[in-house]
């Protein structure tokens, strides 16, 4: 019977049936699709992990190690389980020669290494650790994905050559979001070019079980251990950011899911109460006649079950042939996961879908629950009833003056039909949200003064000094200044110093606060509360420092300053996504500290970037934007600074 | 004769404030097993309310209602819902049916139990029933492809597939024309004679001329009441002409 009724509806409602199945089955092929991917980038993560013997905490430095210093703290440490240090030989992208290409415009910092011997190794795409022999170089897998190289191409490196033996995935380096990569070599090879490339040492420790990554890190820092890099890397920081690209795919992916299950369920909503109201009468009688409420529920709900049954499964099965592409990304990167996973990720994606089929069911039977208010009596004589609101009542033919009578009566049915048009009004809402929201992201996120809420000014580009670039930072950046200065087609310039200082925290401990000095009110960044520092004895700091440090405006932090204690007022905190979101900005001068980076952002006069007529990228030819910018770099070559230091402010969107 | 129904001091209300009516106001009424009983009087006067009350079909502002002793208000929903479906029948003017399902799974839809346990037996029964009703050969016709009175026949079958102790029938002829409504009228007799109660509501005197006694409401109180005797098939036109002047008597 429940067959002939289901058979007999849907064939009644054939458009409707196949509008709400479809939403189903999109919600649980996404839902199962998530469940499975996110079940196996953690498991292809972990493998990863597992396999490359990750680091749990690492600190890149340039300049001299202290080796003795450090195998002193590492035994003398109760945490340490073994620790190394690796070289890092950052090279120029410009000397790095794929093929016939450059890296010149990589925005990759990129660098030679060599295998490890004791944990964080570089892996080849079966996770084996590779061991190349000479004249192999292994190219970091971010570089095959952007069609850069390819098996067999040749790579020259300060006329050195290679052939690209293989690509390596690079436990710590590997996402795109981290802006170093790592290319392997041989011992022999590395040894003949490091002369030539710029050494940074990557200082890696491995940490016994249960240990605090916050108190390690402490202890690292107390210990007056080389830190001039930029934050220390921990595994957890690892593991996030090998799964924040496809994290972020699933986090989309979920959004969607919600969006469709509710449009579903409104659907849903709207054909029931439609239907119970063409209905009404005889549910009255199936009441009257002593049918149970549960049992007149059961004969709509069935309709919904065969439909979100057939919808669910269909749904996860097409979720498995969408896999493949899907994972393509996480297998390229993190490798296959292990057949438990993959097992996993499967009875996930069926639990996915089948969750969506409970929860559309349960969704039914909630509005269903309805029945239980209608009057068999009340059903019987007089049908489904009609609002009976004083806009309804009051809103009469009679009384009409302003609308025709077709308009008039449309009003009224809309009036008195309120619960079901405020679905269908939901249902358009929704609509236009799915629509518009991306949209509006899109817009905001491409607006040039978007920037100004992650920390950074609107500049045309910033030019960069590091302590991996020239031994003396300060004398270099007072040479660029003064280039800048003379330039003609530059507008405007300011210095911005990163130093770390001591800082003495709350309860009397001494911690490191990474602080940029100079005009931050010459490209102004947006504040969540407060200004820029204005006062010598003011200092703003970013969300994420204020978190740390349980600071707000008008508290003070205490630094140690040329040797002595300078108390500083929170001035203002602001969103940030530099350096690992752990910045502060002040304005007074200092002459010692642990000089990170010079920073200067520039502005050319817009006849140089042609501003007003040119916003495409997209051209061959160079744009007046970076015609100006290696105009002034040729200028600044004189400073023998490497074209790797420029920094193109990024287009957004 | 045995008590079945009996209906104490009936209220019922609609609507709240200056717009409150009462549909009964304080009807005592009691109905035997077996009976044939006929409520009229002129719209408005609290008849189907009536029916609608005995049957435990709708709440009763006061008063009480027990049927085979128990108190109707007392049972909980689901256990008044099991006493309808097993004890009583139902006929509406409108013998309203799922568009879905064809005659047959209609008739048998509400006293179908959950799974498919007994079917076969109810499918068994339910033939029998359209065959006793005339409407034999009509099982997988939709409601939408028979005549107003096949239709009434159906819901009569629905009605008894429980064998109930009482039948309801509110204006059970009223959307009929006159030889579809002798036709069931005619089957509700045959359906008394075999030990059904039934409490009918009409405005037809030829209808009511087939009930044992007579019931006249007006505003909401039974004002007067004729016994007839069980219908033998014969004296139709006398007892018609008894049901008149009962009516003209009341002033309805």
């Amino acid at each position: 019977m429940y067959q002939k009724l289901i058979q007999n509806d849907i064939r009644k409602n054939k458009p409707i049936s196949v509008v709400i199945t479809a939403f189903i089955l999109i919600a649980a092929l996404l839902t199962s699709l998530a469940a499975s991917l996110t079940v196996n980038l953690f498991g292809a993560i972990d493998n990863m992990l597992l396999s490359a013997k990750s680091v749990h905490f690492m600190q890149m430095h340039t300049g001299d190690v202290g080796l003795e210093q450090l195998g002193r703290f590492a035994a003398g440490n109760e945490y340490v389980e073994a620790y190394q240090v690796l070289p890092f030989l950052n090279i120029d992208g410009a000397e790095i020669i794929i093929g016939d290409d450059s890296l010149a415009d990589s925005v990759q910092d990129n660098g030679l290494t060599i295998q490890s011997s004791q944990f964080d190794f570089l892996l080849d795409l079966n996770n084996e650790i590779i061991e190349p022999s000479d004249g192999e170089i292994y190219v970091p897998i971010y570089y095959m994905q952007e069609g850069a190289a390819a098996l067999g191409d040749t790579v020259t490196i300060y006329d050195v050559t290679f052939t690209v033996a293989g690509f390596l995935r690079d436990s710590t380096m590997n996402a795109a979001l981290v802006s170093s990569k790592r290319f392997l070599v041989s011992e022999a090879d590395y040894e003949t070019l490091s002369a030539f490339g710029q050494l940074e040492q990557l200082i890696s420790f491995r940490l016994k079980d249960g240990t605090s990554d916050a108190d390690f890190e402490a202890d690292y820092l107390a210990a007056g251990l080389p830190s001039n890099g930029p934050p220390a890397i921990t595994y957890a920081q690892v593991r996030l950011i090998n799964g924040v690209t496809d994290g972020i795919m699933i986090g989309v992916l979920a959004l969607i899911i919600i969006l469709v299950v509710i449009v579903a369920f409104l659907c849903i909503r709207f054909t029931l109460l439609a239907k119970i109201e063409e209905d009404y009468r005889e549910i009255g009688v199936l009441k009257a006649v002593g049918m149970r409420v549960s049992g007149i529920k059961k004969l709509y709900l069935a309709k919904y079950g065969v439909l979100a049954g057939i919808a669910c499964v269909l749904g996860f099965l097409l979720s498995l042939l969408l896999q493949e592409p899907f994972m393509q990304n996480i297998r390229l990167y993190m490798g296959e996961s292990d057949r438990l996973t993959t097992l996993l990720g499967l009875l996930c994606g069926l639990a996915g879908a089948a969750v969506i089929y409970a929860v559309v069911l349960l969704y039914v039977n909630g509005v269903l629950g309805r029945f239980k208010k209608i009057s068999a009596a009340q059903a019987v004589r007089f049908g489904a009833p009609q609002e009976k609101s004083k806009s309804v009542r009051g809103f009469r033919l009679s009384g009409n003056r302003l609308f025709s009578r077709n308009v008039f009566l449309g009003i009224k049915d809309i009036l008195a039909r309120k619960t079901l048009y405020v679905t269908m009004l939901a249902v358009l809402i929704i609509s236009s949200f799915i629509m518009i929201v991306p949209q509006n992201i899109y817009n905001t996120i491409s607006s040039k003064s978007f920037i100004t809420y992650m920390g950074m000014g609107l500049c045309d580009a910033v030019l960069y000094i590091k302590p991996t670039q020239t031994a003396d930072v300060t004398q270099k950046g007072a040479e660029m200044a003064s280039v800048l200065a003379a330039d003609e087609n530059v507008e405007h310039y300011t210095v911005i110093t990163t130093v770390m200082f001591d800082m003495t925290a709350d309860d009397g401990s001494m911690q490191k606060l990474r602080v940029s000095l100079g005009d931050h009110t010459a490209y102004p960044i947006t504040y969540t509360q407060g200004t820029a520092p204005r006062l010598e004895s003011e200092i703003a700091i970013s969300a994420l420092y204020a978190d740390d440090l349980a600071k707000t405006i008008g508290d003070e932090i205490i630094l140690t300053v040329d040797g002595a204690e300078k108390r500083l007022t929170v001035c203002g905190i602001y969103s940030d996504i530099t350096s690992g979101g752990r910045t502060a900005q002040a304005i007074f001068e200092a002459n010692s500290g642990d000089i990170l980076s010079i920073g200067i952002p520039i502005t050319f006069h817009s006849a140089a970037t042609g501003r007003r007529s040119s916003r495409s990228t997209t051209s061959s030819s160079p744009s007046p934007r970076s015609t100006a910018l290696r105009k002034t770099l040729t200028k600044c070559s004189a400073t023998r600074l490497t074209q790797s230091s420029w920094r193109p402010m990024p287009q957004l969107g | 004769m045995e008590k079945m129904i009996t209906g104490s001091a009936l209220v019922k209300t609609f609507g709240t404030g200056a717009e409150q009516a009462k549909a009964l106001n304080g009807v005592d009424v009691e109905i035997e097993k077996g009976e044939f009983i006929a409520v009229m009087g002129p719209s408005g006067s609290g008849k189907s309310t009536l029916l609608f009350a005995l049957s435990g079909m709708d709440d009763i502002s006061g008063g009480s209602v027990r049927f085979n002793e128990t108190e109707l208000s007392d049972l909980r929903e689901k256990e008044l819902a099991d006493v309808r479906r097993t004890k009583m029948g139902f006929i509406f003017q409108q013998p309203t049916m799922l568009k879905n399902l064809n005659l047959l799974d209609n008739i048998i839809l509400p006293a179908a139990r959950e799974g498919r346990k007994g079917t076969a037996r109810l499918t068994e029964k339910a033939r029998a029933l359209m065959q006793k009703t005339g409407i034999a050969g009509l099982e997988n016709r939709d409601t939408a492809e028979v005549s107003g009175g096949q239709l009434q026949r159906a819901g009569i079958c629905r009605a008894l597939m429980n064998t109930p102790e009482i039948l309801f029938a509110d204006e059970p002829t009223g959307a009929l024309n006159s030889r579809s409504a002798e036709e069931i009228m005619g089957l509700l007799v045959d359906i008394n004679k075999e030990g059904t109660a039934i409490l009918l509501v009409t405005h037809d005197a030829r209808v009511a001329a087939r009930a044992e006694r007579i019931l006249c409401m007006k505003d909401g109180v039974i004002v007067s009441e004729l016994k007839l005797g069980k219908f033998g098939g014969a004296d139709m036109e006398a007892r018609t002409e008894q049901v008149l002047a009962l009516m003209a008597a009341v002033g309805i």
